[in-house]
Order: structure tokens, then sequence, then C-alpha cells
């Protein structure tokens, strides 16, 4: 339905997306996952025709879509990263307007309006200036303002940032229930990896404006099926004993924080007998020992060498 | 279009501290400014004036009695005696002498020095600018006014004053000769100048008219119309301004990508720049007025003209409007151009006479000053408070309409094309 081919941007010279090749079939609830700065708002916007890209193709249901952007914004509603919303206007006002941009007139845009506002759970405060609102409010509104003319495909860029638990839930139901109930098209993206291993069917991983991973939750689980993750508590910690693990055939990589140790190790690794070993040795106690499932957290640590949030 | 319109309205509407600034500021400022150079202008030596007149005397005096028997007996039916009594009577009051009188009056002469002149000679000096204007006593003036005044029927000659070009120097000399007309209707107890006995108001326009009756333009007048006008381009730089709001907040994108128009966008600021502008101009006129009698007894044409100029300046105003919307769609840094706007905004308040009376400032900044829509608003208006004479005002106001397409166009030609704004 929609796909890129080898789309990228550059900004004075510097290239912040590069050579991205992305599809959603019809129905599908893809993740764009990636840190900040990672290049995702700028593929949401060459996506929903906002920014032109500098080389490479977008496509919806084989029309190019960069010569003719109509093709895309008929179809889609986008929920930017910002509160794109007029502080001193109503939620019901603000809803009219946006509604009036879509073209939508009369009965058809009270009634647009009125499912919009009941959708995001803001009926009741209809008549509030939005500048009253609180942070998940305002969010929800953002929401309710794409989907007024029943967008097929709904591009959401980062919607959660900065709201309390309540309204990030109740954004997530509400997009879980567009994609599963309505059969809308979602992109979504996000730095919460949680957020998108909820909501989607398939994940992009974007970092320095590359797709470096892209596939199912499971498949992408998969990169990491030849490592194993141990967490390790212990009574004290030195410097030697430290050493002494990494040395440990098989052991990747180390984090120590305060008493506990993550291990990261080949499948395999017979680590459970050389620990108890290591810590006999050092006089160390050890107070607890599992192995984790690996997490996309994992996968994007493997794949990158940081954290979501670095 | 229309929720383009009402968006902006309410936006504008519910900034409170916008509306204060742009409704009850100028408000403020007129009493406090007619305060101000009311004082200026009381003192005695800080505004000093060097009228240049030239006197053309035409009438013959010592025909005057004849001609003024003749025409009792011939046209208004007077026993030859009868005639000759009531001239009599009459020529006790010598207008030329009265004229010359007034001119030459403590309270005249040290404003104005009088010429007496050939008319060509006269007429050259106007020209050439050594002379501030010319007042023309006509042949048979002085029997013509005292034969209206016995007889009640319209005169048929009238002073005529002559001025190369409006300037401020040459509406003071206005005054001034109005000063001697309203003395001498005294003389002739006509108890209202402004009674329709046939005297044309018009403002001397570059060739020879008739001076009749005209309103006085007070500092009051002055001060809330430059106001209003200059309160009306701070209505603009909003209306601009919070176009970088929806820039800034991505409103702008969203609407975009709704699919919607961009010159809907720019079209709802010129149309909400319309209604706010009258809205807000009219609001400093008749609060103004109803506080301090500004206009007092004028008619309803007045008011409908005053009305029609205002949303003139509107349009006007609605075509700066667009360019600054347009620039700042252009434009990387939101805060430089609202900079700039607030710049233009002072630039053309000072020129256009805003923040202190026009004819203070040099006369090549004066006539740079016209050139301002707030400028040219308040020399139109300035005219229409005066003479009330529609004529005098449709050549500035095709100036005005020249100025709503110029902007336009501008403002047109400088939105940015589809994908091209910041």
């Amino acid at each position: 339905m929609l796909e890129t081919i080898n789309l990228s941007k550059s900004f004075k010279g510097k290239k912040v997306v590069q050579d991205l090749n992305l599809y959603l079939a019809d129905g599908e609830s893809v993740g764009l996952l990636g840190p900040n700065g990672a290049g995702k708002s700028t593929t949401i916007s060459m996506i929903s025709t906002l920014i032109k890209p500098t080389s490479g193709r977008i496509t919806m249901n084989g029309v190019n879509a960069i010569d003719k952007p109509g093709e895309i914004r008929r179809v889609s509603g986008v929920v930017p990263q910002e509160l794109a919303l007029y502080q001193e206007l109503s939620a019901y006002e603000n809803l009219k307007f946006f509604g009036s941009t879509y073209k939508l007139r009369g009965k058809e845009l009270a009634k647009a309006i009125q499912q919009a506002l009941e959708f995001v759970g803001l009926d009741d405060r209809k008549k509030d200036l939005v500048r009253t609102y609180s942070g998940g409010m305002k969010r929800r509104l953002n929401i309710a303002s794409a989907l007024l003319h029943r967008p097929q495909i709904l591009i959401l860029d980062e919607p959660t940032v900065g709201i309390d638990p309540q309204s990030r839930n109740h954004i997530l139901e509400a997009v879980r229930a567009l994609n599963q109930q309505e059969g809308t098209t979602v992109l979504y993206t996000s730095h919460y990896m949680e957020e998108v291993e909820q909501l989607c069917d398939r994940l992009y991983i974007m970092d320095h404006g590359k797709v470096i991973a892209a596939g199912t939750k499971e498949e992408l689980l998969r990169i990491l099926s030849t490592e194993d993750k141990i967490k390790v508590e212990v009574n004290k910690l030195d410097e030697a004993f430290v050493e002494q693990v990494k040395t440990i055939e098989g052991v990747y990589k180390i984090e120590v924080t305060e008493l506990q140790l993550k291990i990261i190790a080949a499948k395999g690794t017979s680590l459970i007998s050389k620990l108890v070993h290591l810590t006999e040795k050092h006089q160390i106690q050890l107070l607890n020992f599992h192995t984790e499932t690996p997490s996309l957290e994992d996968v994007f640590l493997h794949l990158t060498g940081r954290t979501l949030r670095d | 279009m229309r929720s383009f319109i009402k968006k902006d309205l309410l936006i504008f509407l519910r900034d409170w501290k916008e509306l204060l600034t742009v409704l009850l500021l100028p408000i403020v400022l007129v009493v406090v400014l007619n305060f101000a150079f009311a004082g200026l202008f009381d003192s005695d030596d800080e505004v000093t004036m060097d009228l240049q007149l030239a006197v053309v005397n035409q009438d013959n005096e010592s025909e005057v009695l004849g001609q003024l028997k003749e025409r009792l007996v011939h046209d208004a039916a007077f026993e030859e005696q009868e005639a000759k009594a009531v001239a009599e009577a009459a020529g006790e009051i010598q207008p030329v002498q009265l004229l010359s009188d007034y001119l030459e009056s403590d309270e005249v002469k040290e404003w104005v020095t009088v010429h007496h002149l050939e008319e060509k000679a006269a007429a050259e000096k106007v020209k050439e600018g050594d002379l501030d204007g010319m007042l023309i006593i006509p042949q048979g003036y002085t029997a013509d006014s005292l034969y209206a005044n016995i007889t009640g029927e319209p005169p048929t000659s009238s002073l005529i004053y002559k001025i190369e070009e409006e300037t401020t120097t040459s509406s003071a000399l206005q005054q001034f000769i109005q000063g001697f007309i309203e003395q001498l209707n005294y003389q002739f107890a006509i108890q209202e100048i402004t009674d329709g006995t046939g005297i044309e108001a018009a403002l001397p326009n570059g060739g020879l008219e008739d001076i009749g009756t005209a309103y006085d333009f007070t500092m009051t007048q002055y001060f809330t119309i430059a106001l209003g006008a200059l309160f009306a381009l701070f209505v603009v730089a909003t209306v601009a301004m919070k176009t970088g709001v929806e820039i800034r907040d991505h409103i702008f994108n969203r609407i975009l990508l709704a699919n919607s128009h961009p010159m809907r966008f720019l079209i709802g600021k010129m149309a909400a720049a319309v209604c706010l502008i009258v809205l807000q101009i009219l609001f400093v006129l008749l609060v103004s007025h109803f506080m301090m009698g500004v206009f007092p007894d004028r008619s309803f044409v007045f008011w409908v003209g005053i009305l029609l100029m205002v949303v003139l300046l509107a349009f006007v105003l609605s075509g700066l409007a667009a360019i600054y919307t347009a620039v700042l769609l252009r434009m990387t840094s939101i805060d430089a151009a609202n900079g700039i706007f607030m710049l233009a905004t002072l630039l053309f308040g000072t020129l256009g006479g805003g923040f202190f009376p026009i004819y203070m400032l040099p006369d090549w900044l004066q006539q740079i000053g016209v050139w301002t829509p707030n400028g040219l608003f308040l020399a139109i208006l300035t005219e229409w408070i005066q003479f009330e004479n529609p004529s005098t005002i449709v050549r500035p106001s095709m100036f005005m309409i020249g100025f709503f397409f110029l902007f336009t166009f501008i403002g047109l030609a400088l939105f940015p094309k589809r994908g091209k704004a910041q």
C-alpha cells in the first residue's frame, strides 16, 4: 500500500535519512523505533509529504506520492510530535476548524467531532480552552484532530512524549482499537520500546538515519538467539573479580551496577560453574542468579551499542 | 474560508493583553497627548509660523454704492430712494476693509505676512513657493456680499483662495481666512455659517477654488484618528505574529497536511485583519467621541464617510498583513520576523503622524508620511472632517485602493509555493 524506496534526506549536506526502504500493508501496525536523532521524525515528515526527500521514492498504491502529495494526504492522518493545537480555542473549536480543513461540513463535521471527542475521552471537556488542559489531554486532542476524516493510515510521531501513565495507556488503547477494530493502518514512531512492542506487528529499528533491522518482534529477537543474558547479584564486588569474569570464554559484555552484574555471553557457555568458582576464589557470596529472556531493548543495544534513551 | 476567518478572530479576541493594547491604549493616549500638545500650543514661545499670503484686490470700493443701488433697483425691485438709503446704510460695512483690518490685527499679524500684489505676480510667487497662498477679492465682491446680506439671496461671488499644493502651512492659512469669513458673517449677523446658503465647501487643490464653510479640525480629532490608525498597524503585526505561533506549533503543517490550499490560510488572515481593524478603529473613534465629544454635531453622512474610509484602510492594511504573513512563512527565524514587523510598524507610525503631529516633521518627511497607509488615511480624514466633501477625497481614496492591490499582489507573490515554507 505505502512504500518508500531508497528514501534519503540531507540538510545542509548532512544525511539525516539514508536509503530507507519501508512498506506498510493495509491494516498493519508498524513501529519505527530509534533513539532521539535517529531520523524518525524526518522520515515521518517525508512520508506524510510535508518535506520532499533529497532522493528516493514514496509510492501510495503504486502512485508516486512525491509528485502527487494529495494521494497520501487524502487518506492519512498525521499526529505530530508537537501539540499542533490552538491553545486559545476550545477542543470543540479546534476540531471544528481542523475538520473544516478536511472539507467536512454541517452534520458530517458535527458527527466526526463528536466521535473523535468520545474516542479520546474528552467529550466532557470539549468547551474548555486547550490551554487549560493537562499535557495528556492535549496529546489526546492532538490525536483526535488527525482522526476527523477517518483516515486509512494513521501516522503517529511519538504521541506519548511527556505525559502521565493514565493518558499514555488511553492513547495506546485508542490506537490499538483503531488498528484492530477499524482496520486503520498505523505507523507508530517511538523511543519507548514497550509501546512499540505492545502495539506493532512489525518493527523498523533506525539509528543514525538508517534502518538497522526490520521484522516482526520474533524475528528481531532471533537476532539474539545466540546469546544469553544473565543477571548476577553478589554481597560485594571487587575489580579483580569483574576482570576475571570478563575473561571467561564466551562473555561479550558486562554491565556493573552496584552489587549487580549483567552479563551477555554466547549461548551454551558454562557460565554458572565458572562464576561459582570465581566467587569462592574471591570470597564473594552469590546472592541471586537468573537468566533473562532478551527484549527488543537488548536487540537495540546489541545492534547499536547503546540504549534507546541514550 | 469562514472557518479560517473565525479562527483568527477568536484567537485575537481571546488575547486580553492584545485587546487592551489595541483598544484601550489608543484612547488613553488620545487623552494624554491631547493635554500634552494642547499645553504646547497654549504656550507663547513653543511654536511659530510665518505664513506668506498674497492679497489681490480686484474690487473697486468706490463703485460699491452705485453697483449696490443699481442691483437693488433692478433685481430686488427697490424704489430708487429706498435703494439709495439702504445702500448707504449697508455701505457702513466694508468687507475688504474688514479683511485688511483682520489681517493686520495683532492676533493674525504674528502668524501671517500679507503682500498686496497683482494677480499675475502673486500667482507666480505662489507657484515658485515664495508664498504659501493667495487670496483674491474678486471684482464686485463687496457689492455682491452686501446685496446678498440685504436680500437674503445667496452671494454670486466669493473670496478665492489659491495654493500650489496642499501643505500644513497652506491649511493653516486657510484656517485664518476662514476666521475672517466668520468675522464677516458675524458682521452680517448671519447666525449660522453652515446654513447652506450656496457657499461651497471645497479644499483648494492646486487650482482656483472657492473657500467656503469648513469645520474646525482639532488636536483631539487628529490624535484620535492618528492613534486609531497607528494601533491598526499593531493589529496587523499581531495577526501576522499569530502566524509565527502557528508555524512554531506546527499547526500550519497540519493545515497543509489536510490538503487544504495554503492560499485559504493567507486570505483568511487578510479577511480577519479587515474585520479586526474595522472593529478596532471604530471602537477608538466612537469611544473617544462619546468620552470627549471629538466629532460634535456631525451628520449621518459624515459618519458613513468615516466608516467607508475605515473600511478602506482596513483593506489596505489587510494587504500589509498578507505581506507580513508571507515574509514570516519564508523566514527561518520567527523572532527576527516579528522584530521586522515591529520596526515597520514604528516606522509607519512615525512617518504617518502616529506619535506626534505630522506637521512637526520636516517637509520632506511629511511628503513621505502621506505615502504611508496611516498617513494617507489621516490626510483623507482630515479633509473629510473639515469639508465633508466627497469630491476632495476621491483621489486619495484611489491611492488607498491602489495600496490595497499593490500590497496584496506583493503578499501573494511572496507567499511561498507548496513545500517552500519554513
